[in-house]
């Protein structure tokens, strides 16, 4: 109790996240005034923002759910052909950079799309609304298939044998058994999509075209007229229905899963798949698998590709022009995205490790404020940091800095609730053996707890790695010429015209991604699962 | 003997490459208790499932009243059973839960409110059918399981290690229970488990398996006096073995003493004695009767209250003896140890190749 190195932690880390958590999401709700939120009411084009991103809310949400259900169930039977193909697949858009389907559904399914035009000879504008929605059903639906999944996992097979026994058809013991113990898993993943949906910055500035949003309306307003109180009023708006949404998850459904059945029972084989539900399922995930591998080759093909929808003869020209151009950015996204996550990892465990140990108010605070981040929108972060560190004392502007700090804290939950479920594994009583045998409070963290919680740290590094060097939410409002790095860069070469190089950057990123995901895969012979905001 | 209910023909089934149960021929009677033991893997579970119809048989039949099933799906089978680790359907209530079966089955509302109110006073659960299953404790939930199973009136009660996650004491309870109810019901029955003892307290047979195979199909008294194998007879209760060479049909010669038996023996040639430990008799080594009397020293000894087990040397193997109703005398060093002729038994021949 009366540990001196444990209460240093205590200060430190409470104090980091009052700094860095709390402070620029204060100073983003209080920077306009009265009078600038009384205003809303008045502006047609931010009314329309907000009508229109709850529209794609409600309607990307719908369809990435109901998608996201569909695969679950499919490659939750293990007699379903292609099964791992099929789950390694929808694990693999979670590491995409957050902009990537939009663009490169532009390059298949746009005005000179492979698929529309050269294919099929279609004229099809995908900017818009419609765009949208088909780029964030796909974007979105892993993050639905990976809760529901989960869910539809821990359903002890033995209940479908039970009811099968009791008499039910495999068409009953669907409806009245599987569909109904996964309906908690359902409303958990309709909010997870509808957060990510609401905050979604990548695709909606590639592909909404004239649609406004209200996660692009705060970067216009600072990009086209510094309207720095604007843009505060702007991702306060998004906050409201963004942190609705996120208690909703935590409070309500989060209670509401069933845990499967005690007992210590073998687990059973699950019963075999009819064949018409099987080759359904089948033909569902094919379809689905079809549109996520679209996304990775028309990226690849656009890097590749002379000019594209005119001339398809392969040429280097584009990696030649995006690794000139955006190569030293690429090695400032690696340093920055590896800086942070350790960060992240470091501050999440120190985080996790105090508030675990007992219950005093000040360690709600410092929970609280490690599990906040979630909550918010990756643009709300970047206003945030850009109106906080923009002036002594803590003048972090134009640096590199600014961008590693808003990156290691708003992924900060996902280090802190992986090292608090692993520290709910841990039993205290090899903490009480080795405060029995002499060590002091940190004594204990670093002996005991840190090698217990090596898995959890290396899982949040990589996951912070990869969502920190695919980032473009945050770091669009927080660049300058002297800190740029990938992401931006390609956004810029989107907007310029230059559809090939930022094919070639965007290949290379994801290359990077999806070593960091290989790595965690050797390391720690697991699955990473990042869940949160975008 | 009573009409066959359920009558398993030469069954055989391969789970992959491993052949789980291995022409397994078994008949229970109408309203019998039927159990099969054996040690995990060796094809019991596989068995029920079969019956219940999880699994289709590769070879053999099934039949369940001259009715063949190989091919009926689950569903159609009304082999009610109650699962390991019981199933319940954790978004149902108790009553819900009892009620599955006769939902299935469309029995009209009034009807199926009053068999799911009499199945839960049958098991003892009344006034509890508003609960969730995780209110309930693992005993309650077991018979909610329980209840589940007999509301459809099942035509074959299947029940698979029904007691393994309770806890010694309730396990004891519960089964008596159960063999109560079932009697009382006279519901055909099989019921799997590991526990020879649960096996030998509430079985009208026992059908022992080992590797996929039935070693022997008997009541519990004539699977622990006279188990047709050595593993029956190890897997039953404790047993001491003794090999000899048969001098004439009451007489085998066990290195240098003569052992008499009163059954008369078949087999000639080597056999195998078996003797249970209650059987054996201890005695003072200077008694002066020598027929049957092997002599011993006492290694150790355990005092388990209703008996006292001793742990003996003697003939160049470990004895275990048991002494009912000890008293304060304790057997110390040499000691006679008394085999009783009339409860003496001979496994049969087979056994010894196997062994």
């Amino acid at each position: 109790m009366a540990d001196p190195g444990l209460a240093v932690a205590v200060a430190a880390v409470g104090a980091l996240l009052l700094i860095f958590v709390l402070y620029p999401a204060a100073r983003v709700l209080t920077f306009p005034r009265l009078a600038e939120y009384l205003a809303v009411t008045q502006n047609l084009r931010w009314l329309q923002a907000a009508r229109n991103s709850l529209q794609m809310m409600v309607l990307s949400t719908l369809t990435a759910t109901g998608v996201g259900f569909l695969y679950a169930f499919a490659v939750s039977r293990r007699d379903l052909p292609l099964r791992r193909f099929f789950q390694s697949l929808s694990v693999l858009p979670l590491f995409a950079p957050p902009f990537m389907v939009a663009f490169s559904y532009i390059l298949m399914f746009g005005r000179v799309g492979l698929v529309t035009k050269s294919l099929l000879g279609l004229d099809v504008n995908i900017y818009g609304w419609q765009g949208l929605w088909l780029v964030q059903t796909v974007a979105f639906f892993p993050f639905a298939t990976l809760v529901i999944g989960a869910v539809l996992d821990q359903i002890n097979p033995t209940l479908e044998y039970a009811a099968r026994n009791l008499g039910a058809t495999e068409g009953k013991v669907m409806r009245t058994v599987l569909l109904p113990l996964a309906r908690p898993g359902i409303a958990a993943a309709m909010l997870v999509v509808a957060i990510s949906v609401l905050a979604d910055f990548g695709n909606a500035v590639v592909i909404a075209g004239g649609f406004p949003l209200l996660a692009t309306e705060a970067w216009f307003l600072i990009e086209g007229s510094a309207n720095l109180s604007g843009a505060a009023v702007v991702v306060a708006l998004l906050l409201i229905p963004t942190i609705g949404l996120f208690l909703l998850e935590r409070f309500w459904v989060g209670r509401r899963v069933y845990t499967a059945v005690s007992g210590r029972g073998t687990r059973i084989e699950q019963p075999p798949t009819p064949p018409a539900i099987r080759w359904g399922l089948f033909a569902g995930c094919a379809v689905i698998g079809t549109l996520v591998l679209l996304v990775y080759v028309g990226v690849l093909l656009g890097s590749v590709a002379s000019v594209w929808g005119y001339k398809w003869a392969p040429t280097l020209a584009h990696w030649r022009l995006g690794l000139a151009q955006g190569g030293a950015q690429l090695l400032t996204s690696v340093k920055i995205g590896a800086l942070s996550a350790a960060l992240t990892s470091l501050i999440a465990v120190v985080a996790a490790f105090v508030t675990s140990r007992r219950d005093l108010p000040f360690l709600k605070v410092i929970d609280f404020l490690a599990v906040l981040p979630a909550a918010l929108p990756g643009v709300f972060i970047g206003v945030g940091y850009l109106l906080a560190f923009n002036a002594p004392p803590l003048l972090l502007a134009g640096t590199s800095w600014i961008l590693t700090l808003a990156l290691t804290f708003w992924h900060i939950p996902l280090g802190y609730q992986a090292a608090h479920a692993q520290l709910k594994q841990i039993d205290r009583s090899i903490e009480e053996a080795a405060q029995n045998l002499g060590a002091p409070g940190l004594r204990v963290l670093w002996d005991v707890y840190f090698p217990l919680l090596r898995p959890a740290f290396t899982a949040s590094f990589i996951t912070a790695f990869i969502r920190s060097v695919t980032n473009l939410s945050i770091v669009v409002f927080l660049v300058t010429p002297r800190n740029l790095v990938a992401t931006y860069s390609i956004l810029a070469m989107i907007g310029g015209g230059f559809w090939g190089a930022a094919a070639a950057l965007t290949t290379a990123l994801l290359a990077i991604t999806l070593a960091g995901v290989g790595l965690a895969r050797l390391l720690l012979g697991v699955r990473l699962r990042p869940l949160g905001s975008t | 003997m009573t009409a066959a209910h359920v009558r398993l023909a030469d069954v055989t089934k391969r789970l992959g490459a491993h052949l789980a149960v291995d022409a397994v021929s078994l008949d229970v009677g109408e309203g019998a208790f039927v159990t099969l033991l054996g040690p995990s893997g060796c094809g019991k579970t596989t068995t029920l499932r079969m019956v219940a119809g999880f699994y289709q048989p590769d070879a053999g039949e099934i039949r369940i009243r001259d009715r063949l099933v190989n091919e009926v799906p689950p569903h159609r089978r009304n082999t009610a059973m109650v699962f390991q680790e019981y199933a319940l359907f954790p978004h149902m209530t108790v009553a819900e839960n009892v009620g599955y079966g006769l939902r299935m089955r469309r029995v009209p509302r009034r009807e199926a409110r009053r068999r799911i109110g009499e199945a839960l006073e049958l098991v003892g659960l009344s006034g509890q059918d508003r609960k969730f299953p995780h209110q309930l404790s693992g005993g309650q939930q077991q018979r909610v399981a329980l209840a589940r199973a007999l509301v459809v009136e099942p035509e074959v009660l299947l029940l698979d290690e029904p007691l393994s996650n309770l806890d010694a004491k309730l396990r004891v309870r519960v089964r008596t229970e159960i063999r109560q109810l079932q009697e009382r019901l006279g519901k055909t029955t099989l019921y799997v488990t590991h526990d020879q003892e649960e096996a030998l307290a509430i079985s009208d047979q026992i059908a022992v398996m080992q590797a996929g195979r039935l070693l022997q199909l008997g009541s519990p008294s004539e699977i622990y006096l006279r188990p047709a194998t050595r593993f029956v007879a190890d897997f039953v209760g404790l047993a001491n073995f003794l090999e000899g060479d048969v001098v004439d049909a009451h007489h085998v010669r066990v290195n240098a003493a003569v052992v008499a038996v009163d059954r008369p023996i078949s087999q000639s040639g080597r056999v195998t004695l078996l003797v249970r430990p209650e059987m054996i008799r201890l005695v003072p080594t200077g008694s002066a009767r020598v027929e049957n009397l092997l002599r011993g020293r006492v290694a150790t000894m355990a005092f388990l209250g209703s008996l006292a087990r001793y742990w003996i040397a003697a003939d160049g193997a470990e004895w275990v003896v048991d002494v009912p109703a000890p008293g304060h005398e304790v057997f110390r060093g040499e000691v006679g140890l008394l085999l009783p002729r009339d409860r003496l038994h001979v496994l049969s021949e087979e056994t010894r190749q196997e062994g």
